[in-house]
């Protein structure tokens, strides 16, 4: 069994973590003496790991990008290159249209971590031209 | 937070006013146990009888949206009980006359019909939390922030923490305890309309250039005015002002207010992205579906609610075709014609934070090593890290001083009547989190807890609505309607109904009141008027129930399962 350091996703006291890993699967957690937590976890510290499994219990974990090429139509699975280069376009056409600040963005304030959010913001902010990105701060 | 999450447990008085630690971060609840424990002194302000408030020295019941009467109320006792740090306000604080010019106004007494709390111990917890030794720490969470008057509600709590002088010291101060894991840090790094990364402030010339020459652009490039916030999105849709929304790592269809009209408002977006780790039932509405990895599946630094940075590795390799966030941002800004490539997450943590934000510049990966961890302000790569904030008194304004407001008290928007007699305030599961998709699929979580959730009531309400204990109710509002089961409990407020906002069939955001304040713009989650009642035949409820909830899954697995279709063609080209 493989143990590796995290930080607890979940609240913001920010518990450190061991994941407990066996064949690329996550199988469990155990406290870290870490500033906050001291060792010690809470329910969702303890039993809040194996969303990333893809249990399916609630709903399934996403594999591939998949595009809608009609509103109303259906989602289907395409490649990489044809999800980005369709966000890309309409994009730029969005922003040809209508300005900049009809585009909005946000950040994510969970398992992300703070570098996508500096990517993201960037983005944003250099790429599209505009101030428009936010977090759920407010909900 | 001016203090720190372990320095908690070294207060003198901990008061914590809209704010349910044990539901909402039972390691930092653990704390306030162990300051307890340590002879420290325990207010709770709640309208529900919290966890905190069995082990308070002294618990307040006040009336649910009552907050700037009764801290205005708080701040008057602190003056004319002669409790003011008189040395603290003369040196460290600007505005005291004309604060007190409407604080003055309010007194225990003349605010008791509206806050419902007995004059004689709002007194003696005012007397508690300005004298105790050696400080006091002001904590709130939602239940400041989101009412109506939320930030004239954070001004009060500053003002009583400056006046009594409990901050500029260790362990004092004011604790708006952050709920999501990395709400902190996804501020830190300037997931705001307002701010580039460290808050600093997108409406300044010299920053702008600073930003602009650091990325390559033209400094004309940058916007120079402050952008939208994400509650105001489903108004801007409306009035077609926003076309695109590129939705990262969030379910608004979950988490926002009054989802039936936002639904609508998306619908209508000429472009929906959505990048994610699950088929939420956001996602399932997008246009353009992007897999991201998980937590577990890359690593970066958190932010904890005392701007406590921390390093998190990778554990397991990521799923199917999954990139990480920051590399599809990346791959989508080139085809776009912008060069921003980076080859891993520490150089992106180096160049686009640590060189860009002085006051982060010591939080190297080297120092966050395993259990290590970087407070900021952590400005030199010696420097030890900041747990308090505001030592000796100084504050970050111009001035170098705190500048005391106050606030006079307003109604909140949606105030109950006939037809919605009820306030139904949303409110945290401790077994869940956020919009459920992460713990709804952990084997154990998910068996303590599943759909419909609970909606809490108290006895009276129960017996007048004919309601039993564990029974199927339905709860409806101006906006929309939902399932929820009812739980008589007589530790919550007769006229009030609690409802956690996991629920994907119970969903209490059909029925929430969109109103956001002017300026935070953060929605009145706490106080809608809502009506409940009693479902008569339970066995057709609780199969209604079933099929509903099988339906929701049954849907985003069907809409999931595209995925695995391989495409029947390459790129675009």
């Amino acid at each position: 069994m493989e143990k590796h350091m995290a930080v607890c996703p979940y609240c913001g006291a920010g518990c450190k973590l061991n994941l407990l890993v066996e064949n690329d699967q996550i199988v469990g957690s155990e406290g870290l003496d870490g500033l906050t937590n001291q060792g010690e976890l809470c329910l969702k510290g303890m039993c809040g790991y194996d969303f990333v499994n893809d249990t399916k219990i609630l709903t399934p974990r996403l594999y591939h990008p998949m595009l809608r090429r009609e509103k109303g139509g259906k989602l289907e699975r395409v490649t990489w290159d044809e999800a980005l280069d369709f966000t890309a376009s309409k994009l730029m056409e969005i922003k040809e249209k209508y300005g900049p600040d009809a585009i909005m963005t946000t950040g994510s304030s969970r398992g992300t971590g703070n570098e996508s959010n500096l990517a993201m913001q960037r983005f944003t902010r250099a790429c599209l031209g505009t101030n428009n990105i936010d977090n759920c701060a407010r909900t | 937070m001016s203090c720190g999450v372990p320095g908690m447990e070294d207060a003198g008085c901990l008061f914590l006013f809209g704010y349910n630690p044990s539901a909402s971060h039972p390691i930092v609840s653990r704390r306030i146990v162990k300051a307890k424990e340590k002879g420290a002194k325990i207010i709770v302000a709640d309208p529900r009888v919290i966890e905190t408030a069995r082990i308070a020295d002294i618990y307040l019941p006040l009336k649910n949206g009552s907050n700037i009467a009764f801290l205005n109320a708080f701040a008057n006792v602190i003056v004319t009980e002669g409790l003011v740090d008189e040395e603290f306000v003369k040196e460290h604080t600007l505005g005291f006359d004309e604060w007190w010019d409407t604080i003055k106004e309010y007194t225990p007494e003349n605010t008791q019909e509206i806050t419902g709390v007995d004059p004689q111990l709002l007194r003696e917890a005012a007397r508690m939390y300005a004298t105790a030794e050696p400080s006091s720490i002001l904590c709130w969470g939602m239940g400041v922030c989101q009412h109506l008057q939320n930030v004239e509600a954070v001004h009060a709590c500053a003002a009583i923490a400056c006046v009594s002088g409990q901050i500029g010291k260790p362990n004092s101060g004011v604790a708006p305890v952050r709920g999501q894991n990395n709400v902190q840090g996804a501020c830190d790094m300037g997931a705001l309309p307002n701010y580039f990364p460290g808050y600093q402030k997108v409406t300044d010339p010299d920053i702008r250039q600073k930003f602009a020459d650091h990325w390559n652009v033209p400094v004309e490039a940058l916007s120079d005015h402050v952008g939208y916030k994400v509650s105001d999105l489903p108004r801007l849709i409306e009035e077609g002002k926003i076309r695109a929304f590129y939705n990262f790592g969030e379910d608004p269809v979950q988490t926002e207010p009054d989802v039936p009209h936002l639904t609508k408002m998306l619908e209508k977006l000429d472009l929906f992205v959505c990048q994610d780790i699950f088929m939420t039932q956001t996602a399932a509405m997008a246009d353009v579906v992007l897999p991201a990895t998980s937590w577990g599946e890359h690593e970066g630094v958190f932010t904890a609610c005392d701007r406590t940075f921390q390093y998190f590795s990778q554990a397991v390799p990521p799923k199917g075709e999954c990139k990480h966030d920051w590399q599809i941002f990346s791959e989508l800004a080139e085809r776009m014609g912008y060069d921003m490539h980076w080859e891993n997450a520490q150089q992106i943590w180096d160049e686009e934070c640590r060189a860009l934000w002085p006051a982060a510049y010591g939080a190297t990966y080297e120092k966050m090593a395993g259990t290590g961890h970087a407070q900021w302000p952590i400005p030199t790569l010696d420097h030890p890290g900041t747990p308090d904030l505001f030592l000796g008194g100084k504050f970050t304004t111009p001035e170098g001083k705190a500048h005391l407001v106050a606030h006079d008290y307003r109604d909140p928007t949606e105030m109950p009547d006939e037809e919605f007699p009820l306030i139904l305030c949303t409110v945290r599961e401790v077994g869940h989190y956020s919009c459920r998709s992460m713990t709804g699929n952990c084997k154990v979580l998910a068996l303590l807890a599943d759909e419909p959730g609970e909606l809490r009531i108290h006895p009276d309400d129960a017996k007048e609505r004919g309601i039993r204990d564990g029974e199927l109710v339905r709860a409806w509002s101006r906006r929309g309607e939902t399932m929820s089961r009812a739980v008589i409990d007589e530790r919550v407020n007769a006229g009030t109904v609690y409802m956690t906002y996991q629920w994907w069939i119970g969903k209490c955001n059909n029925l929430t009141l969109h109103h956001v304040d002017d300026r935070s713009r953060t929605p009145e989650d706490k106080f809608s008027a809502c009506q409940v009642e009693a479902l008569p035949d339970q066995k057709w409820a609780e199969r209604h129930l079933q099929e509903l909830y099988s339906q929701l899954k049954e849907d985003l697995a069907e809409t999931a399962a595209a995925q695995h279709v391989e495409p029947t063609c390459g790129g675009t080209e």
